[in-house]
């Protein structure tokens, strides 16, 4: 196989240790440059900006051009994994000598595949509750739905939910299950609502509380505890093609906004998006202890009762720092509370890769171990008798 | 040993399975939520007879009274109070009060037929529309619209302006239902009477 063919020389540059020096390099940079655009951004926004993101890009003000400016940390990451396995397996010998260093490059390999799968899969919200609240759902506190719910039924809301990603990209919203389509007029992720003044040209809203009031849109809030307050006109239009009406849909209205439409009764809000859960938590009791004599926070804990139906699962258990709950796949965490020590909030993770980081370290870990076992042995046997 | 091809061979399907998980246009969600039991209003006074209940105590510029078999469900933010018939009806009513005028007598009537799909009307057709009832709290006019399709909705809303504030009542569900829930619709609307603690 001739030498200088081009899957050859991209395998050279792909496994030369002058990559790995540039990409560590640039990480660097991308650190600083990422904590300090966080004092403007917001720790989520400047993480996915400058670390989960490919590209980092340059947005000229008052222009829609986007220029590249810096590899983002998805890049580099993936650049130093690709130098990882093609450094291991062009210049490392396949031997037990050399077991160690394998086990740790694997384990450093798995390393950089968690937090792309992290960066890729992982899920986060929050459920607040209060003590003796149940809740079978959590909220993202960064994304939104427009919500129609079908509340004929005396027990149950029939609720459909329309992610913003499909606002934003979508005119037209329709599902099988819905006897009507969505037209989506407009969709913000930040405005300011008020009310219309007087004189002014007629709204396109016809119906509900929308009905004299205006908004302005403005840019998405960056820091980590505001909140945005999206607004979405939608306007339903019936099988026959009339249209219902008109409305201004925000979560900051809070409203009952609705139609009848064939004997059922439909409503439509804009809320922070749910994600619903097989299974509820009951908060029993939420404890906010303090150091004796201090006001030093020493523990908070939340004593709730999971009740799972299709496991028969029925028990309580007591979520602190550093002992999440894990169940179905998620993990709850304590994260904060409020209103007077009655209300817990748990930040809730979907992360299908959390044990990667874990198998990492044991595996790294072993590979030192037994790197430093075979010069040990080698030390120990080059020694004069 | 692995070459460079079988090693890109095999590293590219693992690549693009975690690239695939994460693409894809985002679907719509489904789910069956159990209604959140609202709380219910304090219990009326006994001991009155008759088959009208005692009105309850609520300083807010009208009070009314519910016919026997009804219930009161507490509101929540622009809707002050439900009121459910009894017999399971598949109609409430609910009451709403705003400043002034609410953007006016045709515009209110035309979102309420809004909500049931049917198309405005004007000034002539409104009128025809509207019947008064003289009540404590002045004349409230009272609308009375019927959806179309298979399932037939019905809305009867009644509005009464009491001196910078209108008050909006409005019975509204399947139009089997708001026929037999009406009588008791009306009685509570001609028997509102001015808050005596406000």
């Amino acid at each position: 196989m001739p030498r200088n063919n081009l899957v050859d020389r991209l395998a050279a540059a792909l496994s030369s240790l002058k990559l790995t020096i540039a990409c560590l390099a640039l990480l660097m940079v991308l650190v600083v440059a990422c904590t300090l655009a966080q004092v403007e951004l917001g720790t989520h926004l400047a993480v996915e900006r400058y670390i989960r993101a490919f590209i980092v890009w340059w947005v000229p003000e008052g222009s829609a051009v986007r220029v590249p400016v810096f590899p983002g940390g998805g890049l580099l990451g993936g650049l130093l994994l690709l130098n990882l396995i093609f450094a291991q397996f062009r210049r490392l010998e396949l031997s037990w000598r050399k077991g160690g260093l394998w086990i740790m490059h694997i384990g450093l390999a798995l390393l950089f595949i968690g937090e792309f799968a992290t960066a890729l899969l992982q899920v986060e919200s929050n459920m607040a509750i209060e003590e003796g609240q149940t809740k079978s759902f959590s909220e993202d506190y960064r994304r939104m739905e427009v919500v129609v719910i079908d509340e004929t039924d005396k027990e149950f809301d029939d609720e459909r939910g329309i992610p913003d990603s499909r606002l934003r990209s979508s005119n037209v919203i329709t599902d099988p299950s819905l006897p009507f389509k969505l037209i989506v007029r407009a969709y913000h992720d930040n405005a300011a609502l008020s009310t219309r003044p007087a004189g002014t040209a007629p709204s396109i809203i016809t119906q509900g509380v929308g009905v004299g009031m205006t908004y302005q849109a403005l840019p998405p809030v960056t820091g980590d505890n505001d909140q945005n307050t999206a607004v979405a006109v939608v306007e339903p239009v019936l099988p026959d093609g009339r249209s219902v009406g008109v409305y201004l849909l925000s979560n900051a209205l809070g409203a009952r906004q609705g139609f009848m439409h064939e004997g059922r009764s439909w409503r439509l809000a804009l809320r922070l998006r749910h994600y619903q859960h097989p299974f509820s938590l009951t908060l029993n009791d939420f404890k906010h202890d303090l150091y004796p004599g201090t006001n030093i926070p020493k523990n908070f804990s939340s004593l709730v009762r999971l009740k799972d139906p299709r496991s028969a699962d029925d028990r309580e258990v007591l979520i602190y720092m550093n002992s999440p709950l894990r169940h179905d796949g998620l993990t709850f965490y304590q994260a904060s509370f409020g209103k007077d020590d009655t209300l817990s909030v748990l930040q809730v993770v979907r992360n299908p890769s959390w044990t990667l980081p874990y198998l990492s370290c044991l595996l790294v870990s072993l590979g030192l171990l037994w790197h430093f076992g075979v010069m040990l042995r080698k030390a120990l046997g080059a020694r004069p008798a | 040993m692995m070459t460079m091809r079988s090693l890109a061979g095999a590293a590219l399907p693992v690549m693009a399975a975690l690239l695939l998980a994460s693409c894809g246009e985002e679907q719509i969600t489904r789910a069956r939520v159990p209604k959140e039991p609202l709380p219910s209003a304090a219990a009326p006074a006994m001991g009155m007879g008759g088959g009208i209940e005692a009105p309850s105590e609520r300083p807010r510029g009208l009070v009314w009274t519910l016919p026997s078999g009804w219930t009161e469900v507490a509101g929540n933010g622009i809707r002050l109070a439900t009121f459910v018939p009894p017999g399971g009806l598949k109609t409430e009513a609910t009451v709403v009060a705003l400043p002034g005028d609410s953007g006016g007598e045709l515009a209110n009537a035309n979102r309420w037929r809004g909500q049931l799909g049917l198309p405005p009307t004007d000034e002539a057709g409104m009128a025809a529309a509207r019947t008064t009832v003289s009540t404590k709290v002045g004349t409230v006019k009272i609308y009375d619209f019927t959806g179309e399709g298979a399932v037939r909705s019905r809305m009867i809303a009644a509005a009464v302006d009491t001196g910078g504030t209108t008050w909006f009542f409005k019975l509204m569900g399947e139009a089997g239902a708001t026929q037999s829930a009406r009588a008791g619709f009306l009685a509570i609307i001609k028997g509102l009477k001015p808050d005596a603690a406000k």
